[in-house]
């Protein structure tokens, strides 16, 4: 019921809201499917992904060289971008998530980062325009835009919801608490591991495809940036690691305070961001889901 | 010989560097049996248990179960076989509660392995805790928790590293009640243990290990009796 009226009201913004808050809403939105997609492989199997600019880069490049150059339909662009880095991630999945540990989350890094320096090539610019970078319009709405995203980001928590309350999901966090005891009592946990990581491709990557269509632009410093790494992990300590709503509500608020510092105290804001931050850290490491959860305030479920 | 052994372990080899922790290991055990693990520290008991449920891959030699080869398989593939086993340092899952800790390994339908899960949280006496975290089980209880998991797996052969140290005499004589009781409903047991008399009261035979070669095996009391191992074994 409640979750239904939220709905409608979302649903109903782009009727009578500004623009200015459309905007920031397609961020949350954008970012609640970051960093839920994030969470979904990292927050259950407590393998730290360093390189979701990664998924978010290489299908945003995807999808925004279909439009601009092969004149795609967003619509169709999307899902192509996502599915790109998909199949992908699945060659990637199979080297890398043998590495544990430090060293699985600097290969991400190095994946990144070799991604972002191989698309900015001059070899490759008649694929990726190189360095340049690639200015388009897909010519859709604001308002459609929004609603897409809303969809997604609806869709993806629905899917945090049903893995994270399913065996499956179980088998991913008993991976994070010993993943040779859970090899020896009978799981496979690559299967498990890859199937997870990606979910999260796919996921984000989707997401990824349409900022970088809201946004008209995409480059390699800008898709590639570690800011869309990061933010997002934040955003999930911030509203708790390994919950379904927990990154939700953490992009929500993270976003609101991040507006309202910047736009009030321009100056300082960054300065004041990471003082909360360490604060945060430091009194709630469970964040805010996993402190009301601990503090009785919600049951002790997974499903929330 | 008219009858197949369970698990068959032939002539295994397993170095770390130089030093040969298996060295030409072989031994079978029988269907129904409860068989000690002895040997001082460093002997190899663990790394047996880890080549035969594939945590570890044996530089030679092989290791059957039910006729079957399963060396070189990887670990989940022969705990689905039917080869379970717990660890010397206890592994279950801290954050999650015992329900999962149990559901996460059951395989089939929902229901069923939801009604097993709490069938076996019953027998290991631990249901009135089944919705807290492992963790906050005693160190005892964790065996036992950990004693369900592989019970979960519906393994046939279990091996159970040092069941019994570290836990309190009560609980220890209803860990090693529940292993006979298992035994009788057909399980079959390889303990690795230092408490010679749990060995002595618990098992029927014994293999004993020494620098990874197996230096006896058989009838507990004939080996514990035999001069020459409690040299080895108390270095005496």
């Amino acid at each position: 019921m409640g979750v239904a009226l939220l709905m409608i009201f979302l649903i109903s913004i782009p009727f009578y809201a500004t623009d200015y808050w459309i905007t920031l809403l397609v961020q949350i939105l954008i970012f609640t499917v970051y960093a839920s997609g994030w969470n979904l492989f990292s927050g259950l199997t407590g393998y730290t992904n360093f390189g979701l600019a990664w998924f978010i880069g290489v299908s945003g490049y995807a999808s925004s060289l279909l439009i601009a150059d092969y004149q795609w339909h967003w619509l169709f662009a999307w899902p192509i971008g996502a599915l790109f880095i998909s199949i992908i991630s699945i060659g990637v999945g199979v080297i890398l998530l043998r590495i544990k540990g430090v060293y699985f989350a600097i290969s991400m890094v190095a994946l990144t980062e070799g991604t972002r320096e191989l698309f900015g090539t001059e070899y490759l610019e008649p694929l990726t325009h190189g360095g340049k970078g690639v200015p388009f319009v897909a010519g859709i709405s604001l308002a459609t835009l929004y609603w897409s995203v809303l969809l997604l980001a609806f869709l993806t928590i629905l899917i945090c919801y049903k893995i994270t309350s399913s065996k499956f999901g179980l088998r991913l966090i008993a991976i994070r608490e010993d993943e040779q005891a859970a090899e020896t009592l009978g799981i496979h946990t690559t299967r498990a591991k890859i199937i997870a990581f990606v979910l999260s491709a796919f996921l984000t990557g989707l997401a990824g495809a349409i900022h970088f269509t809201y946004q008209n632009y995409i480059d390699p410093s800008f898709g590639f940036t570690i800011h869309l790494t990061l933010t997002p992990i934040v955003m999930t300590l911030f509203g708790g690691v390994g919950t379904v709503f927990g990154p939700a509500i953490g992009a929500t608020l993270f976003t609101f305070i991040h507006e309202i510092l910047w736009a009030e105290l321009t100056l300082l804001y960054m300065a004041i961001f990471g003082g909360i931050l360490i604060l945060l850290i430091l009194f709630f490491p469970q964040g805010v889901l996993g402190w009301m959860k601990e503090k009785g305030i919600l049951p002790k479920i997974r499903k929330i | 010989m008219n009858q197949q052994p369970l698990l068959s372990v032939e002539d295994v080899v397993k170095k770390f560097g130089e030093v040969a922790a298996l060295d030409h290991c072989s031994f079978d055990i029988e269907k129904g049996s409860i068989t000690g693990l002895i040997g001082p520290n460093g002997a190899g008991k663990t790394t047996l248990f880890n080549l035969i449920t594939g945590v570890l891959q044996p530089d030679s030699g092989h290791v059957f179960f039910k006729g079957e080869e399963i060396t070189g398989k990887k670990p989940y593939e022969i705990a689905r076989k039917g080869i379970g086993r717990t660890y010397q340092i206890i592994r279950i899952f801290p954050k999650m509660t015992l329900l999962e800790n149990l559901i996460v390994v059951g395989k089939g339908r929902e229901r069923k392995v939801m009604e097993k899960a709490i069938e076996l949280l019953h027998l290991v006496r631990l249901i009135e805790k089944k919705d807290h975290y492992a963790s906050d089980l005693s160190f005892g209880q964790q065996k036992l928790l950990s004693l369900a998991q592989v019970l979960m797996l519906d393994a046939e052969l279990i091996l159970l590293d040092e069941p019994a140290a570290g836990i309190n005499p009560t609980l220890q004589n209803e860990l090693m009640a529940l292993i006979h009781q298992l035994n009788e409903a057909g399980k079959t047991f390889i303990i690795v243990e230092h408490d010679m008399s749990v060995i002595m009261n618990h098992c029927q035979n014994a293999i004993a290990l020494n620098y990874g070669q197996k230096i006896a095996e058989g009838n507990c009391r004939l080996i514990l009796e035999d001069e020459s191992l409690l040299e080895h074994y108390f270095g005496r």
